[in-house]
């Protein structure tokens, strides 16, 4: 029998039967729709937490040095903070480790009261170096930033995030109005252009940005930082750098091994594979639960099939009566079977990507659809069709016609 | 047409004792004969008609079909000989569920190499008269209406043997004679058949009767055809293809 007729006897044998041909399609959609929905999910997620990293870290060529153990948690603030960390290790970094390309000072401090006129907000407070919006790729949407002459003067000037912006001079322009810290008066002299959300929601523009000289000298009065930022040329060869960064600071903090370090070196990148590495064990074990409902389809199908095959002996054995070899008979079955799987497959697909649309709508992300991938979903259905369908047409194609037609 | 030669069948029961079904069976049928195979229930007629069908296979003797030694034909090259040179019909029909007369019909050009001719399956079922019953779902026929398009599905690859095991055995008498009468006229155009039968009514309308007892073939007799039944008949039309 051809290809053809065999094909359109499954389609005629799959319509006469719709209740059966339902709950085959149905077993084998359900499985295909978690796949596709759990690998649509797992991929946004993946994608919306490389977006917020990439927020929060700017670029992936820095290294970053903040001081105590590797065991301190929590971003920096000056008031919580060793003071192991100075301007001068800073300069030492520049000066002695090769491939760097740029090296920013930070001072940080956090939940401080700013006032601007008769408002209130609180903010965090970022001292830093002209270097810092190039290293972290920021820039401003109005007005200017930091520059190396306002690090150099002590310039009582401020940069300011949109959220502190909109809390402080909701209606008017702020550049040039006043805000001031602790009585001392800071001049706006530029407006961060939004970062949005980083992990976990938390806004990122609710910052207060002045020169790490300002900050030292005239605001908190102290000469030791919270973070050291350096930007390296050559990001590849961003290990080398960092035992060439960790080897200088322990000789500048006389630290000998096992002594534990007074500092902590850490790249944006390894954190980066980390989260990662999390992640991806994540979407694996969404995408083995959908493997397993996806056999569980096929399981379905077996049985069905099974069912099918002892309720239709009499087909079984007419056909053969009238000429249908062994192989024609198999060749049947596992056309049917493979074929209400593809359909599965693509009503799966159709399923999974309605169940990713709202799963990404309720989870804020962006849906990410693996068109690819599908193709490949319903090539799987077909393929769990042709396995699953293997046994129950084999036990077809084996029954013996005598016996089943015997009246 | 049909050579048997010491043919035995012996069955083999769960438990390995044997079941001798046809004990040594010899006969031969001429193309265009119309013979009964009549005998009571557990004779063998089945287990003969079956190696005649090329259902199955003697457990020794030999089976010529056409002068060719089928006996020893695979399960493969015994499908081809029943998709092309043999027609079935069964006590309880057969036909297929959820399928339509004329789809009955054509199932067997499924698997004879060529197109499946919805025309021809139509004119078969003309013949059975059932022309206005083609497109009716096998459900919506009566016991009688069933057999017909089982005979038009046997007709369907235009084989020269028919072969019918009780063909009115699920069937009561007056619709039964209408069915024989059937295969009357169609072995009157050329086909030969076989039947095999428990009633002698039912045999008395062939030519020949092969009397079966125990496996072994007790009488083979010529008979009168019932001339009553004939007369209407007489010089009718070709079975179609
Ligand atoms: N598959 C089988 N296995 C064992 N014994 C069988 C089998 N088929 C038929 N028989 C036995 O062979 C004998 C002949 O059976 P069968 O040819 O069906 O007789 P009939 O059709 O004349 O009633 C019976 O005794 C029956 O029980
Ligand atoms: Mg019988």
């Amino acid at each position: 029998m051809s290809w053809a007729r065999t094909l359109a006897l499954a389609l005629r044998t799959l319509r006469r039967n719709p209740l059966r041909s339902l709950f085959m399609l149905l077993g084998v959609a359900v499985g295909i729709a978690s796949l596709v929905a759990m690998a649509s999910v797992g991929e946004a997620t993946r994608q919306e937490t490389m977006r917020q990293f990439k927020r929060m870290v700017g670029t992936f060529d820095r290294i970053s040095i903040q001081p105590g153990s590797a065991r301190t948690r929590g971003m920096p603030s000056l008031t919580s903070v060793e003071p192991t960390l100075r301007f001068e290790d800073a300069d030492a970094i520049r000066a002695e480790v090769p491939n760097v390309r740029r090296v920013s000072r930070e001072q940080s401090a956090f939940d401080i009261d700013v006032q601007a006129r008769d408002k209130t907000a609180t903010t965090s407070i970022w001292g830093i170096s002209a270097e810092w919006m190039e290293i972290r790729g920021d820039d401003v949407t109005v007005g200017r930033g930091i520059s190396p002459e306002d690090v150099e003067t002590l310039a009582r000037v401020a940069v300011i995030g949109e959220d502190l912006r909109k809390e402080l001079f909701p209606d008017e322009d702020p550049i040039g109005k006043t805000i001031r810290i602790a009585e001392v008066p800071f001049t706006v002299q530029g407006v961060l252009v939004p970062r949005g959300a980083g992990p976990g929601g938390s806004s990122l523009d609710n910052l207060l940005l002045m020169p790490v000289s300002t900050a030292s000298k005239r605001l908190f009065n102290r000469d030791y930082l919270t973070t050291i930022t350096v930007q390296l040329e050559d990001p590849a060869r961003y290990e080398q750098a960092v035992a060439a960064i960790t080897a200088l600071l322990r000789e500048r903090h006389g630290i000998v091994p096992p002594v534990e370090d007074n500092f902590t070196v850490s790249n944006p990148r390894a954190a980066m594979e980390q989260v990662q590495e999390v992640d991806t064990t994540l979407s694996a074990v969404l995408v083995g639960i959908a493997v397993i409902a996806t056999l569980i389809g096929g399981v379905v199908i077996m049985s069905l099939m099974l069912i099918a095959v002892s309720e239709r002996r009499r087909e079984i054995g007419v056909r053969r009566a009238v000429g249908a070899t062994r192989a024609d008979v198999l060749r049947q079955f596992l056309v049917e079977a493979a074929l209400i799987s593809a359909l599965g497959g693509i009503v799966g697909v159709l399923l999974g990507v309605a169940g990713a649309t709202v799963a990404a709508f309720q989870q804020q992300l962006s849906p990410v659809f693996l068109w690819g991938a599908m193709g490949g979903a319903v090539g799987l259905a077909t393929l769990i069709g042709l396995v699953f369908g293997l046994q129950p047409a084999w036990r077809a194609a084996n029954v013996d016609p005598i016996q089943a037609l015997r009246a | 047409m049909i050579e048997l030669e010491h043919v035995v069948k012996t069955y083999q029961r769960e438990d390995g004792t044997p079941v001798p079904a046809l004990r040594d069976i010899t006969c031969r049928i001429g193309a265009g004969e119309f013979v009964t195979i009549r005998g009571s229930s557990g004779s063998g007629k089945s287990s003969l008609l079956n190696i005649l069908g090329c259902l199955d296979t003697p457990t020794s003797g030999a089976y010529r079909l056409g002068g060719e030694d089928v006996s020893r034909y695979t399960d493969q090259e015994r499908s081809a000989v029943r998709a092309r040179r043999i027609g079935f019909v069964f006590q309880a029909f057969n036909l297929l569920p959820r399928t339509t007369a004329v789809e009955n019909v054509e199932v067997p050009a499924l698997y004879s190499g060529g197109d499946v001719d919805r025309g021809k399956a139509l004119a078969l079922l003309k013949r059975v008269g059932l022309a206005e019953r083609s497109n009716h779902f096998v459900t919506e026929l009566s016991g009688g209406e069933q057999q017909r398009v089982a005979i038009a599905r046997a007709l369907m690859n235009s084989p020269p043997l028919l072969l019918a095991d009780e063909p009115t055995g699920n069937l009561d008498s007056a619709v039964g004679d209408s069915i024989m009468e059937l295969l009357t006229d169609l072995n009157r155009e050329g086909l030969t058949i076989v039947l095999v039968t428990h009633d002698e009514r039912v045999a008395s309308y062939a030519a020949r009767e092969l009397l079966i007892r125990d496996g072994v073939l007790a009488s083979d007799r010529a008979q009168p055809r019932r001339p009553s039944l004939h007369a209407a008949t007489e010089g009718a039309a070709h079975v179609v293809g």
